[in-house]
This record gives C-alpha cells, structure tokens and sequence, in this order.
C-alpha cells in the first residue's frame, strides 16, 4: 500500500480546517447529538491514505483546541482524537484498504474507544450525558463515512490505475 | 509508540492539572484566542444573513416600529423620571435610617457570537471580554431576566453558562408562597429542575420564581422559571418539579451584563473594573 500523493501544500491542514469548521458549526439542538466526528473521519482517513504525513502531535493539537472550544477539560479530546490516529496507524497494516466494510470496522473500533475513553473522563469529573444519545454520534459518523472518504479524494491525486 | 505513551501521559497530566486547579488558565485562555477568529468566521454568514434580512426590511414596517419604539422611549422616559424620584426618596430615607444603600448597578450589553457545539452543555460565547471589564462569574441578563453567569474570559471574548447547563443551579424563591428552592439546569432547552422541594410544600403549575438573592451572586427578584409540571412518586422524600425558563435561550442573541457595587470579585484588589463610556447605569431602587 503506498501513500498516496497530496494534490497541493496545505491539503492535509486544510481539510483538518474544514473538519474543524463543521465540530462547530451551529446547527439546531436536535441535529447536533447526529454530528458525526468530523475531526476523527479526517484523521482516520489521512492516516489509512498517507500514513507517513500523518502527525500524532497534530491531531493531539487540534483535540485541545477543540477542548478549549467545548469547554471540557484540556487534555480529553486531545488524547481521544490521538488515539484514534494510532490505533488507525496500528491497524492499517492488517486491514485491506479498499474493503469498505473493514473500514467501517476499523471506524467502529477507534471512534468507540475514544467516545468510550471520553465517557469516562466526562463521568470522573461530574457531567455524564444522560441516556444513550451520547452514542447517536457513532452511527452517524459510520453512515456517513463511505461518502465522506470518497469525496476526501479531492485533497490528493488519484490513483494511478497500474498501481 | 514512544510518540504516543509521552503524549498520553501528557493529556493524562493536562487533564489532572485542569481539573484539580486553576494553574492552566493562562493556557485555556491563549488557545481560546487562537480559536476565536474562526469561531467568529463560523458564525460570520449567520450574523450576515441576519444584517441582510434587517436591511431589506420593508420601509413601512420599520417606520412603523419606529413609531412603535418612539412612544416606548416616551413611555419608559416617564417611568424613569419616576424611578429617579424614588431613588431620591429612597436615599433620604436610607439616609436617615443610616441603612446600606441599594443595590447600584452597571449594565452593558453583548452580543451571542457562538453557542457551544457540545451538546451537553449550555454555554454561549459573546463578544466582550476582559477588555470590556467582564470577570468570571459575572451575571448575565436577558430582557429584564436572569440568563446565566460568566463562566471564563479572554481579552475579547467570553463564555457565558446559561441557567439551564447542567453544572448550574441558583437558588429561587416562590412568588406566591416565598418558599425558597434550588433550580438546576438540566441541559435540555428552556428546561430546569426545582430540587429540594419537600412533599409537604405548596407548589403548583403555573407558580413563578424569581432569584432569592441567597449566595450574593445574583441579584434578588429577577424572575428566573415557571413551574410546568409537578410530579410526585410515593416513596420519594422529595417532589419532581420541572420549570421552564423565563429567558428563551433559543432566541435571545443580545445579553446584558451587570456590576453591582456590593458584589465583584475584583473589589477587594486595587482596581474596580472600568466600565465603557456606553455603558448606561441605572439603579435598583425599592426594599430589598
């Protein structure tokens, strides 16, 4: 599997930008327990596609930012959004790349423990979420994933098709 | 793997530190800045589309409101004409009783730049900050009722709770029967939860509550919630009793932040915090 070329300097942060954009943009109550972890498709998808420009201190970076927004403690989502590059990384590996459905595996896994991990931590320090649509987020970061990999396409070249 | 065991280990130390004290303020606060030109460029269109629908607003509707504001200015001017001769009254009178004064307060108004986008919590970023003399744990208004306190600041932004997050709760009391409660927020929209409320109480749907003013934090007689539902399961030592707020925190986008001269957490070091030249004042005049 070779790391895929990115089409133009910047693309990679960008896309992080525009994952970013999308954690916080206002929408209605009832829609935002159906977010789906922007930040965490994004770093999952550069880290199957371009392993070696993937960074695990800017993926740490950007979970404290979006700590400072959120108003949890520093350091959740910051080691949340860390873990699921490496388990990303660890796994990629021994999955096949274009199986959609170990994908979604690998999705599920890493996305779960880090809601997991975060569940923990917002317990310890006093504001667990009530019922279940805590985990609304998981279902629809896995429906929408398929898309959302297809379309990141458009931040680094296409394969060739003797690759 | 070395890469990811140190940055555990240092989330897992930020975490702590955060939680425990205040030592990473400073931290909070710079990040917080970094961020906020996006925030601001995220919330941009939606102020824009505000501006837009307010400029294109028919000319006859707006003269019409216009007339509309103009005899509420008369209205209010008289009112306040009123409050001013109380106030005097109340002086003198204070005066000779050698009581405390009331109550003086400040106001100025922010606007709501952003609302949090966790879910589970209720809190709003507005565009005023130290800059402007705002502190934490300031209290924040909204059309003559109690919207929430300042929960953090930066020099120009701030994070404001609403009443209705789950880490808030104020003390209430009964307008009909002057019993007192605790409403806490539940998280949901426009929603709080009055605990403490013993069996034996008087309580009904429709009872409204304004702050006690226990606690010093809020000023007293700001209406706060109304009771919606009252439920009681036999065997619980208290009732369950759900309120809706007076503040539609879905639809308020300006606030109004106060300082009262009797409570500021700035007042016992050197400076008090300085008010902008369009800060209006206005007094609490009455008992208290």
């Amino acid at each position: 599997m070779n790391e895929v070329s990115i089409r133009f300097t910047g693309a990679m942060m960008l896309s992080l930008l525009v994952a970013f954009v999308l954690t916080i943009l206002p929408v209605p109550e009832k829609w935002s327990l159906w977010r789906p972890e922007w930040l965490a498709l994004t770093l999952m998808h550069w880290g199957l596609l371009a392993p070696k420009k993937s960074s695990l201190l800017l993926a740490w970076f950007l979970g404290l930012l979006l700590d400072v927004i959120q108003g949890t403690v520093l350091g959740q989502h910051a080691f949340g959004l860390m873990l699921v590059l490496f388990i990303t990384l660890r796994m990629r590996p021994r999955i096949l790349k274009d199986s959609l459905f170990q994908q979604l595996f690998l999705l599920f896994i890493s996305l779960g423990s880090y809601l997991l991990i975060n569940l923990w931590i917002l317990g310890i320090t006093g504001n667990t979420p009530p019922g279940w649509s805590y985990w609304l987020t998981v279902i629809s970061s896995l429906l929408v994933w398929p898309l959302y990999h297809y379309y990141m396409h458009i931040y680094h070249a296409r394969k060739k098709p003797f690759e | 793997m070395i890469k990811f065991a140190i940055l555990a280990v240092l989330s897992g130390a930020l975490m702590v530190l955060d939680y425990r004290g205040t030592k990473l303020q400073p931290v909070r606060t710079a990040l917080k800045m970094l961020v906020y030109p996006l925030q601001y460029a995220v919330d941009l269109p939606y102020r824009l589309a505000h501006f837009t629908s307010e400029f294109f607003t028919v000319h006859e509707a707006l003269s019409k409101d216009n007339r509309e504001l103009r005899s509420l200015v008369g209205v209010y001017a008289a009112r306040d004409q009123k409050y001013h001769s109380i106030e005097q009254e109340n002086i003198r009178l204070r005066r000779q009783l050698k009581a405390a004064s009331a109550v003086r307060e400040k106001f100025t108004l922010a606007e709501i730049l952003s609302v949090s986008s966790n879910p589970f919590r209720k809190t709003v970023v507005i565009n005023k900050g130290t800059n402007d003399g705002i502190f934490v744990s300031q209290v924040v208004l909204a059309d003559n009722n109690i919207y929430g306190q300042v929960e953090s600041v930066t020099p120009n932004s701030a994070v404001v709770m609403q009443l209705t997050d789950v880490k808030h709760a104020i003390h209430v009391r009964n307008t009909r029967t002057g019993l007192g409660a605790l409403a806490v927020g539940t998280g949901k929209a426009n929603q709080l939860e009055l605990k403490h409320v013993e069996t034996s109480m008087d309580i009904q749907t429709g009872d409204v509550f304004v702050s006690s003013g226990l606690g010093q934090l809020f000023p007293p007689d700001f209406p706060v919630a109304k009771v919606s539902h009252v439920a009681y399961n036999p065997g619980d030592s208290f009732m369950k009793v759900m309120a809706r707020s007076m503040t539609d925190f879905t639809k308020t986008r300006e606030i109004l932040l106060i300082w009262r001269e009797d409570y500021s957490p700035l007042k016992d070091k050197k400076t008090k915090p300085t008010v902008a030249s369009t800060t209006s004042s206005a007094s609490i005049a009455g008992d208290r």
